[in-house]
């Protein structure tokens, strides 16, 4: 909707909405952030109003006349209905996902109140997300909401305006609200593969021992520390008498891979940043362990993957606009 | 926008529930195929629903769509219309019923559901049929709550209550509405419902009035600004019938608005020359059920008081359109008038001789004969009446009348009703020369004992005669009255027996007025729908009335001051119940003592940690307050038997240890502190 009128009124309408709605940590939706207008159903029901009046008229036919009031009379009820549906709530991020350009983010929104209403057939949306339904039946006070939204450009993505909008009980009125919550997802570099110029495994070599306590080969025996599985318990040794002891083993360790920022000279910034992030996804899936340097920054060595991630994430932000 | 808004099944229900009750009471009304389409329809409905049937094949659709129109077509001679308008609609939200795939098309169907809801005010107008449309309103609403809820296996009324609440949320705004949104005229003429109507037509042949007599319908009701005139003279003037073709009575000519003098708002001349008023005037207002024509009811020389009323020469008080619904006007009357007291024009008496040429040739002799031996008109009226005294017989089945139809009932079967009277008496007094003309109306009326109207029923139809006397102009001669005063005094049902008159409706409700409780009952059941027809379907002619009682001054500030304040008001419970937003949680009875210990003892500085158990913390407390020692924890373990014990237990218990402890620690807690 945002995206299709991109007109002087559009422009004005957006810095009157920065103005009356900014970025905010948590908001309680009420009358200064709600709008409220007949929706295009209700649109249809103004038509059967103004026909119900043209054949009130020409019939001189005070029945009509008041059933129509009726009609008009129950749609100015439903403003309030649809207005105490949506207004009253609290909405939060708990947290926005990572991904790569092209992905979609997960984003975990809040829904709360601290009455007891009955809220039903509230949509929440993101621009270009698909919308999902929320309903807080009588006494629950707390639902958690999925959205997914596009991850574009690498860096923080700050999220969009959050609509949440309900036509419900008739569906005659619109209740809706645009809130700019504090929140960005993470979008990592597009991963290109390229040959770095220096290789990956330059670097200092690893001091100290060349392993690390794994399972793969026998290393020797040590005293049966409580807590040890017991399938490493020496059994023959055992039975021989000579005490309770563990089977130690190792796993062989690789050499680390660093992944370096200069070893891709000539080219630009991001285009470093897609063939590193392609580095941090082949390293990890390697065995071996794996850091990342970049200017002015150094990771850890390490394996698994919450490295991997925080080393996406360094390469994400790296001079990244609002990191 | 959005995915595509599917129908809940329990919302696809409430959606045939809906049609059904919307298309059920217009089947009286439109052409007997009609109701078979939203049947159809409903029923394949529920097999898709149940998954018996599936969704008619494209073919189908089609031949059903053909047959409707071509039904329509041969039903109707045109689309223009309201029966054919409303059998399309009803056809069409029917077979729409068949093609439901989302929210959208449910709404079409609901749309045309509420419209066709409220057309069926333009066929009835009586008090249940309001009450009938208002329930199906809600209904629709029901229905259209039902696509916007979410299915619910423990709640499959929520639709409709929801719809019922809301309902009676906007009635009181609707009330506000329907007082002040200003009434138009008719923007362009549109064709009325047609069907046949009990009641007067515009020409009587001898026999017409005695079928109405058997009819209890309704005609009109009158309510009188002041005191209600004598019985007798409550001669509600209809027509005014002048011509004669030896069968049939007929007004002299068809097209009021030629003969009209005066429309209302207007002073004429000939109403200056030709009408000398005397007597004290009457103000009344009648509300007419609708009937075959465009004449009104009055009584005798009347000025009309409503907007497109008018008066003939004949006294006939017409109105602009047909009577197609019920209408209301005011008039005013004096009937003591003079009309045409000083001469009538020649042309005028031509018409009121006018005789056919030939035809009850005994009656003329006898005529001729009398008028040479009586010359005085006065003299030979009361002869007249005076022979009808002597032997003749008031009936409501009087016997079959030959091609001479006076002949035969002066001389030969001498029973009839007001009519058989009326005619002989016209057609005689114009063979003796004296301008006669048939009246036909109502006389008398029924009194409603507590809201003071009259109502006229179809078997109060009269008819008398007027002749024109020199100086004294046109005089009411009713020889009926002659021969059955008792008609006169107490209607028709005081002239003859409950049986006689009723004989061809033995369920009608007029019948039993000698049983106490039903004739209350009955009246009842009057008031209610009298009341409901002058206020609520007459309101745009009482409305200025209204508005001017309710605010003083009819302008556009005070009725737009109303207006919000009216909206207000109406609104006040809702916005009272719907913007209750902040609904508060009632705390656990447990929960409020324990918290109202903690707060004293924030107040003597310990307050509990975030985290902190009661435990821990009445430990802490004990350690601070020694003195309270015994009491803390006293309230402590009470409260944690209400919440942890799970065996429940009396909260009153804890209440009266913090009550206690509170009132103690204040007084104690500075000696302590310090």
């Amino acid at each position: 909707m945002t995206a299709a009128r991109n007109g002087f009124f559009q422009r004005r309408f957006d810095a009157w909405l920065a103005r009356r709605l900014p970025r905010v940590e948590r908001i309680r939706l009420d009358r200064r952030s709600v709008f409220t207008f007949p929706s295009r159903q209700g649109l249809g029901l103004v038509l059967v109003l103004v026909l119900l009046w043209l054949l009130a008229t020409n019939y001189q036919n005070n029945l009509v006349f008041a059933f129509g009031a009726l009609l008009g009379s129950l749609m100015v009820v439903t403003i309030f209905h649809s207005f105490a549906n949506l207004a009253g709530l609290e909405v939060r991020i708990l947290g926005v996902g990572a991904g790569f350009p092209g992905d979609s983010l997960k984003v975990e929104v809040e829904v709360s109140q601290r009455g007891r209403r009955h809220r039903e057939d509230i949509w929440l949306s993101f621009p270009g997300a698909v919308p999902q339904r929320v309903a807080l039946p009588r006494g629950e006070q707390t639902a958690i909401v999925t959205l997914f939204i596009p991850a574009r450009r690498r860096g923080l993505r700050p999220l969009d305006r959050l609509t949440l909008e309900t036509c419900y009980p008739l569906g005659l009125i619109r209740v809706w609200t645009h809130v700019l919550l504090r929140g960005a997802g993470v979008v990592y570099p597009r991963p290109i593969a390229g040959a770095s110029t220096a290789g990956g495994n330059t670097g200092d070599a690893v001091e100290g021992s060349a392993t690390t306590w794994g399972s793969e080969d026998f290393e020797g025996l040590a005293l049966f520390r409580p807590g040890e599985s017991r399938t490493r318990i020496a059994w023959k040794q055992l039975a021989r008498g000579l005490g309770v002891y563990s089977k130690q083993f190792s796993d062989p360790v690789a050499d680390p891979t660093w992944l370096d920022w200069h070893s891709y000279p000539g080219l630009d910034r991001e285009a470093r940043l897609c063939r590193l992030c392609h580095g941090v996804l082949e390293a990890a899936a390697g065995d071996s362990p794996f850091g990342l340097r970049l200017p002015g920054s150094e990771s850890t060595l390490g394996r698994g993957e919450i490295h991997r991630d925080s080393l996406l994430r360094m390469l994400a932000l790296f001079e990244c606009e609002g990191a | 926008m959005g995915p595509l808004w599917q129908v809940s099944r329990g919302g696809t229900l409430w959606l045939l529930l809906a049609v059904v009750v919307t298309a059920a009471p217009l089947f009286r009304y439109l052409p007997p195929w009609v109701p078979l389409v939203p049947l159809l329809a409903v029923l394949w409905r529920l097999g898709i629903y149940r998954a018996r049937w599936g969704v008619p094949p494209p073919a189908a659709k089609v031949v059903l769509i053909l047959l409707c129109i071509g039904g329509l077509l041969a039903s109707f001679k045109g689309l223009l219309g309201l029966e054919p308008m409303v059998a399309m609609l009803v056809c069409a939200f029917s077979l729409k019923l068949l093609e439901i795939h989302s929210r959208r098309d449910a709404l079409v169907v609901i749309y045309l559901a509420y419209f066709v809801a409220i057309t069926l005010a333009l066929f009835s107008q009586s008090f249940l049929t309001g009450l009938y449309i208002s329930t199906a309103l809600v209904m629709v609403t029901a229905a259209l709550a039902g696509i916007h809820q979410d299915d619910s296996a423990h709640q499959p009324w929520r639709p409709l209550l929801t719809a019922a609440a809301m309902v009676a949320q906007a009635a009181p705004l609707m009330v506000v509405f329907f007082l002040v949104m200003p009434r138009l005229g008719p923007l362009w003429s549109v064709p009325a419902p047609a069907s046949a109507v009990t009641g007067m037509s515009d020409r009587l042949a001898i026999g017409d009035i005695t079928s109405l007599g058997r009819s209890s319908a309704l005609a009109f009701r009158a309510s009188f600004d002041g005191q209600l005139p004598e019985r007798q003279q409550l001669y509600w003037r209809g027509l005014t019938l002048s011509r004669f073709d030896g069968k049939t009575w007929e007004p002299f000519r068809w097209g009021y608005a030629d003969g009209v003098v005066e429309w209302q708002g207007e002073v004429s001349a000939w109403w200056q020359r030709e009408v000398e008023l005397r007597g004290e005037p009457l103000q009344y207002q009648v509300t007419l059920e609708r009937q075959n024509g465009n004449w009104l009811y009055s009584l005798g020389a009347s000025k009309p008081l409503t907007r497109s009323t008018g008066i003939t020469q004949d006294q006939t008080l017409v109105s602009l359109t047909p009577v197609t619904r019920r209408f209301q006007y005011q008039v005013k009357s004096w009937p003591e008038a003079l009309l045409n007291p000083h001469q009538l024009s020649p042309a005028r008496r031509a018409i009121e001789l006018q005789l056919p040429p030939g035809g009850n040739p005994r009656t003329r002799d006898l005529a001729r004969q009398w008028r040479s031996e009586t010359p005085d008109p006065d003299a030979l009226i009361a002869r007249l009446l005076d022979y009808y005294r002597g032997s003749f017989y008031y009936t409501l089945s009087p016997p079959a009348l030959g091609k001479d139809s006076v002949d035969d009932f002066l001389f030969t079967t001498q029973q009839g009703f007001c009519e058989h009277f009326a005619a002989s008496f016209v057609l005689f007094m114009r063979a003796a020369g004296i301008p006669a003309r048939l009246v036909v109306g109502y006389q008398g009326g029924e009194l409603h004992p507590d809201e003071g109207y009259l109502t006229v029923r179809q078997y109060d139809a009269h008819a008398w005669g007027e002749v024109w006397l020199a100086d004294r102009g046109w005089v009411l001669v009713d020889p009926t009255a002659a021969v059955a005063p008792e008609r006169i005094l107490g209607g028709l049902l005081g002239a003859m027996s409950l049986d006689e008159v009723f004989a061809n409706s033995p369920l009608s409700m007029a019948r039993f007025q000698n049983i106490h409780w039903l004739n209350r009952l009955r009246l009842q059941v009057e008031a209610l729908e009298y009341n409901w027809a002058r206020w609520v379907l007459g309101y745009d002619s009482v409305q200025l009335e209204v508005l001017a009682r309710l605010l003083g001054k009819v302008d556009s500030v005070r009725i737009g001051a109303f207006l919000l304040a009216g909206a207000v008001i109406a609104l006040l419970p809702v916005l009272l119940l719907s913007l209750r937003i902040r609904g508060r949680v009632k705390p656990d009875p447990a929960d409020h003592h324990y918290l109202s210990f903690c707060r004293s003892l924030a107040r003597a500085g310990c307050p509990r940690q975030p985290g902190e158990t009661p435990r821990n913390f009445a430990r802490r407390c004990a350690q601070r307050f020694p003195a309270s020692a015994e009491a803390i924890h006293a309230i402590t373990d009470a409260y944690e038997d209400l919440r942890y014990s799970g065996q429940g237990g009396d909260p009153a218990v804890l209440a009266v240890r913090v009550t206690r402890f509170r009132r103690q620690f204040r007084w104690r807690s500075p000696v302590l502190s310090s």
